[in-house]
């Protein structure tokens, strides 16, 4: 049995109204894996995921970050402990009024690192995720996959053992996701680092992740390799996820076969109207 | 006359601008207090976020004219004496600081929840998150503000010539309203516009220059 660095139990959140965004939900994430989490908007995922580092504070259950509980910890304690979990999100999230360089020192400053170190760091990392020519520019200029980019490193930059991504590429576009996907790829192998990758897009699942957890109303129903889980979906919700999908992904293949562009079938059905 | 506008206008910014620090100063205070403790904020404590609302509340409903009549016994206690410049400076404190804490709120309302998140993210301790986060995400806006206070506050230091407190709005009531001499009045008002004019231009250009959203 490999380590559990993330141990999920019995994780359950309620909202003051409305009802329950999680509901029991455990599972363990296994060092060095990247694993994924996917179900339809309003499954839980976000909710899921910010309880992982304490964000939000589960109603109920226990979450193990190297077999600590991080309920048990105490203020800096927790604060040392998200310092070796790193996280991205759907809207970059950067610090508007600082450079690129020094939004990647932020977290080292937070950690207490020196300046001139700090710097040091942070100028490594640029070149890591290839945007050294921006450091000293600000986010505003830059494009959803450069932020993006930005993100990932000041994530990183802590050394983390651990990389939580909430829909990291959900607001870009395929291309600009494939670049996205395979720089967390390398940074997993490279550095180990075990990934955690929450979306509602199929193919990051595929492209990405060993493992798959499937959400839907607030409960996981589903998990286990990603092959296995797409080939032989036991739950209806990861049938459905599979299928809409597949039937999209099918047309395509179809159209691209006999040459045909998307966009010409769209053209024809708007003159039809 | 002239060395008499000198001499007003000289008082009026020394009121203004020494109040506008002070207020600013407890105005920020009061104003990260409500943020930080609100409900869904960084360290939320109902009770003292809801006091604190109410006491700004209600000190903010009070008319400038009749807090400055109100208080005279705490401004003698602070300063001394209830006439002179000094003397205002003391009304205008209190009767500013809760207009400040709200703008201040505001402001530091406009920053993006998401950002926040992402620091506590990296493990930022609350009183980290105002001070790397917070405020200067919030600066242009709190810059903007603080010209937006210091106007307020000239315009309030005006009435300061109704219990001896001197200055341009001294003179013009004096001179302009009850001797009739409509010149000094013209005078002054005219410093007084020129004056809210430049605070204006300076705070917006100053905001618009330390923005990195929009360059
Ligand atoms: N702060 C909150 N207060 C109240 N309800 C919330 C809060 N956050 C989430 N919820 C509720 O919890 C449920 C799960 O939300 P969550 O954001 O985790 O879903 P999600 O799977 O991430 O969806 P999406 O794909 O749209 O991001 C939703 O019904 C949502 O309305
Ligand atoms: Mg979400």
């Amino acid at each position: 049995m490999p380590d559990a660095i993330i141990r999920a139990q019995g994780l359950t959140k309620s909202f003051d109204k409305g009802d329950l965004a999680l509901e029991d939900v455990s599972f363990d994430i296994y060092s060095g894996e990247i694993f994924g989490v996917i179900g339809k908007s309003g499954a839980g995922k976000s909710t899921l995921v910010r309880c992982l580092n304490f964000l939000e504070r589960p109603s109920a259950g226990e979450v193990y970050f190297q077999g600590e509980a991080l309920s048990g910890m105490s203020r800096k304690k927790l604060y040392q402990a998200r310092q070796s979990i790193g996280m991205i999100f759907q809207q970059f999230n950067l610090l508007m009024q600082r450079t690129v360089l020094d939004n990647v020192c932020f977290p080292l400053e937070i950690a207490g690192w020196k300046r001139e170190t700090a710097k040091k760091r942070a100028a490594e990392l640029l070149e890591l995720v290839k945007l050294s020519e921006k450091a000293g520019t600000y986010p505003a200029k830059l494009s959803g996959g450069q932020r993006q980019r930005v993100a990932i490193a000041r994530a990183v930059a802590c050394g983390p053992k651990a990389l939580l991504c909430d829909e990291a590429t959900s607001a870009l576009d395929p291309e600009t996701t494939r670049d996205i996907l395979s720089l967390l790829r390398d940074i997993n192998l490279r550095f180990g680092i075990t990934i955690v990758v929450i979306t509602h897009e199929m193919q990051v699942i595929e492209n990405l992740c060993g493992r798959v957890a499937v959400m839907d109303a607030a409960r996981v129903v589903e998990i286990g390799g990603v092959r296995e889980v797409f080939s032989r979906p036991k739950s209806e919700a990861a049938r459905a996820l599979i299928n809409t999908d597949g039937e999209a992904a099918a047309l395509l293949r179809f159209l691209g076969k006999n040459g045909v562009s998307i966009e010409e079938v769209l053209g024809h059905v708007w003159h039809d109207n | 006359m002239f060395g008499m506008i000198i001499k007003g206008l000289w008082e009026t910014l020394y009121m203004t601008l020494f109040s506008t620090f002070l207020a600013y100063l407890f105005g920020m205070l009061i104003g990260i207090v409500l943020v930080v403790t609100d409900k869904g904020g960084l360290f939320p404590v109902a009770a003292l976020n809801k006091t604190l609302g109410l006491i700004v509340n209600l000190a903010r409903s009070v008319p400038f004219l009749i807090l400055l009549i109100a208080i005279l016994p705490f401004t003698r206690l602070v300063v001394g004496t209830t006439i002179g410049p000094t003397a205002m400076v003391v009304p205008l404190v209190v009767a500013s600081t809760p207009f400040i804490a709200r703008l201040v709120e505001s402001s530091l309302k406009e920053v993006d929840s998401g950002v926040i998140e992402a620091a506590s993210s990296m493990g930022a301790s609350p009183l980290q998150i105002i001070y790397k986060v917070l405020l200067p995400e919030a600066r242009p806006s709190l810059i903007l503000g603080a010209a937006i206070s210091t106007i307020t506050i000239l315009s309030y230091s005006a009435m300061a010539g109704i219990v001896g407190g001197r200055g341009l709005g001294d003179l013009a009531i004096r001179y302009g309203y009850y001797r009739y001499q409509s010149d000094i009045m013209l005078i002054t008002v005219a410093i007084l516009v020129i004056i809210v004019q430049i605070l204006q231009e300076v705070g917006a250009r100053l905001a618009r220059f330390l923005d990195k959203r929009l360059k």
